[in-house]
């Protein structure tokens, strides 16, 4: 699970940092070689690759499933919390802190199955759905602690002059510093996204056919296991290093206002 | 000049007003009044109340002891709706405050339509007449971080103006500014008074105090230690330390 990183906003997507040259930076050489060796590996080694991907394929598509709708959970839970963290309302404050400690202390694994066996011995819910809970839970108490930490980043005189125009409590956090704190609050928030995503295999423990079960199905059914975990781990990165530009690309956006 | 001869009741009436940050009493009982369309200019050295006091009036720090009403309302009895209040009480602050997200002329129209209702066409209309009235009527589609300090503040002070207050709170505007464009804001204040803004202003501008003020109230140690006339105070000043201040200052 990732660390929240040091605030740091960039000069934005016009503007080329000097580690940042052209085509041939980190991100490029990766997602260009990550396709490529796909690509080469499809048309070129269709046995077994081709049969691999295409089993693969519906694996993708319940990891998007599950990362998109965690992701949203998270951020609604998160920013919840956030609020709760820093709210001047003690009970809300305990309890938004009590579940932030709580999920804390519990890794991610346990959870999963925690609130698997739970929710299905109770509910008897879809197993896609307590795992995407799962996530939600987890996640939305990380995100939470991103949520207060962009939030107190923002300087107090922003406060004091929406309250002195007349905006109560409400209107100033929603009006005025969250507008602001999103800016803080994308980058780490960007990281989590991307620790999620790859935190979702994890499900595949459940009897989540996500990408990382779909592969050990087929090894298991063919004995291909580099073969097959070769091409699991270049679909992840790819996954992954897409959302982490479409993150980049967000921050780029809306870094505008700050620029002298 | 006497004003007994005023019948209105104060618009604001601080009455025994005192404030404790830790072991540090930054008002100890206070009492000071003033009348619609007076300005009241408060100096002092720093640590003297002089802020602590300007804020307490809008509620941005709430005392421990005594009362203060404002047009007619006590500001902390638990009736007094304290937003609606201070729509009436414009602050300009030392650090501009500008929200940094919105460009110039959203500063100004935000919380007239968001809590007066007004229109978009009718508070742009109404923002950028002030921003032409502040003298920077061509910045009104920028970001505030584009500006000079000295222009943020007169946003600043058109942000507060755009609710139209009744009174004006300026709590050390100008300290934050470079020396060249201190002028330029004191010159939009200097105006707001002629226009007869009752105004409540902390300040370390001696000049601006003495063109301005119907009344100079000086602070040390969480107390008023004098008040008077402008005539009075800087050419007849009473006490020891009012006399050892202006002569540190001027």
């Amino acid at each position: 699970m990732s660390e929240t990183h040091i605030i740091d906003v960039g000069e934005g997507a016009a503007i080329p940092s000097r580690s940042d040259w052209g085509l041939f930076n980190a991100w490029t050489i990766s997602i260009v070689g990550a396709v490529c060796t796909i690509a080469y590996l499809i048309l070129f080694e269709p046995s077994p690759y081709k049969r691999i991907i295409f089993y693969l394929a519906d694996g993708v598509i319940i990891t998007f499933e599950v990362t998109v709708i965690s992701i949203i959970c998270a951020c609604i839970i998160g920013l919840i919390t956030g609020l709760g963290r820093v709210s001047k309302n003690k009970a809300i404050n305990l309890l938004a802190s009590t579940y932030v400690e709580i999920i804390r202390g519990i890794p991610l694994l346990v959870q999963l199955f925690y609130i698997y066996y739970a929710l299905g011995r109770l509910l008897n819910v879809h197993d896609l759905t307590a795992a995407v809970i799962a996530m939600s839970v987890c996640y939305g108490a990380y995100m939470g602690e991103v949520f207060r930490a962009g939030i107190t980043a923002i300087d107090k005189g922003q406060t004091e002059a929406a309250r002195s125009l007349g905006f109560n409590t409400k209107q100033t956090m929603f009006l005025v510093i969250l507008p602001q704190a999103w800016r803080t609050i994308l980058p780490p928030v960007g990281n989590e996204f991307i620790a999620l995503l790859k935190d979702t295999s994890l499900v595949s423990i459940l009897a989540v056919s996500d990408l990382l079960r779909r592969g050990r199905e087929f090894s298991s059914e063919t004995f291909l296991y580099f073969e097959t975990f070769t091409m699991v781990a270049l679909v992840y990165l790819v996954i992954t290093l897409l959302l982490s530009k479409g993150v980049s690309l967000m921050e780029a956006r809306l870094s505008h206002y700050v620029r002298h | 000049m006497s004003d007994t001869s005023i019948p209105t009741p104060p618009i604001v009436d601080i009455r025994h007003v005192s404030k404790s940050f830790g072991a540090l009493k930054a008002l100890n009982n206070v009492s000071m009044s003033m009348s619609l369309g007076e300005k009241v200019v408060i100096i002092g050295p720093s640590g003297s109340g002089k802020s602590t006091l300007l804020r307490s009036i809008n509620k941005l720090e709430t005392v421990d002891s005594g009362t203060i009403i404002v047009d007619g309302l006590d500001i902390n009895a638990p009736t007094t709706d304290i937003n609606k209040l201070r729509m009436e009480l414009g602050m300009v602050f030392q650090s501009f405050n500008l929200f940094p997200h919105k460009t110039v002329l959203e500063n100004l129209t935000l919380a007239p339509i968001k809590l007066k209702g007004m229109s978009k066409a009718e508070a742009d209309e109404v923002g950028l007449k002030l921003l032409e009235k502040v003298g920077i009527g061509e910045k009104a589609h920028v970001y505030p971080a584009k500006l000079s300090g000295g222009q943020q503040q007169r946003v600043a002070i058109a942000r507060a103006l755009a609710m139209s207050p009744k009174i004006m709170l300026f709590d050390e505007p100008t300290s934050a500014l470079d020396p060249e464009m201190i002028g330029e804001v004191l010159d939009v204040m200097v105006t707001l008074a002629k226009e007869g803004m009752t105004m409540a202003v902390v300040t370390h501008e001696m000049g601006f105090a003495r063109e301005v003020a119907d009344r100079v109230v000086f602070m040390d140690h969480g107390g008023i230690v004098e008040e008077g006339t402008p005539e009075h105070f800087f050419q007849s000043p009473e006490n020891d330390r009012t006399k050892l201040f202006l002569s540190q200052i001027l």
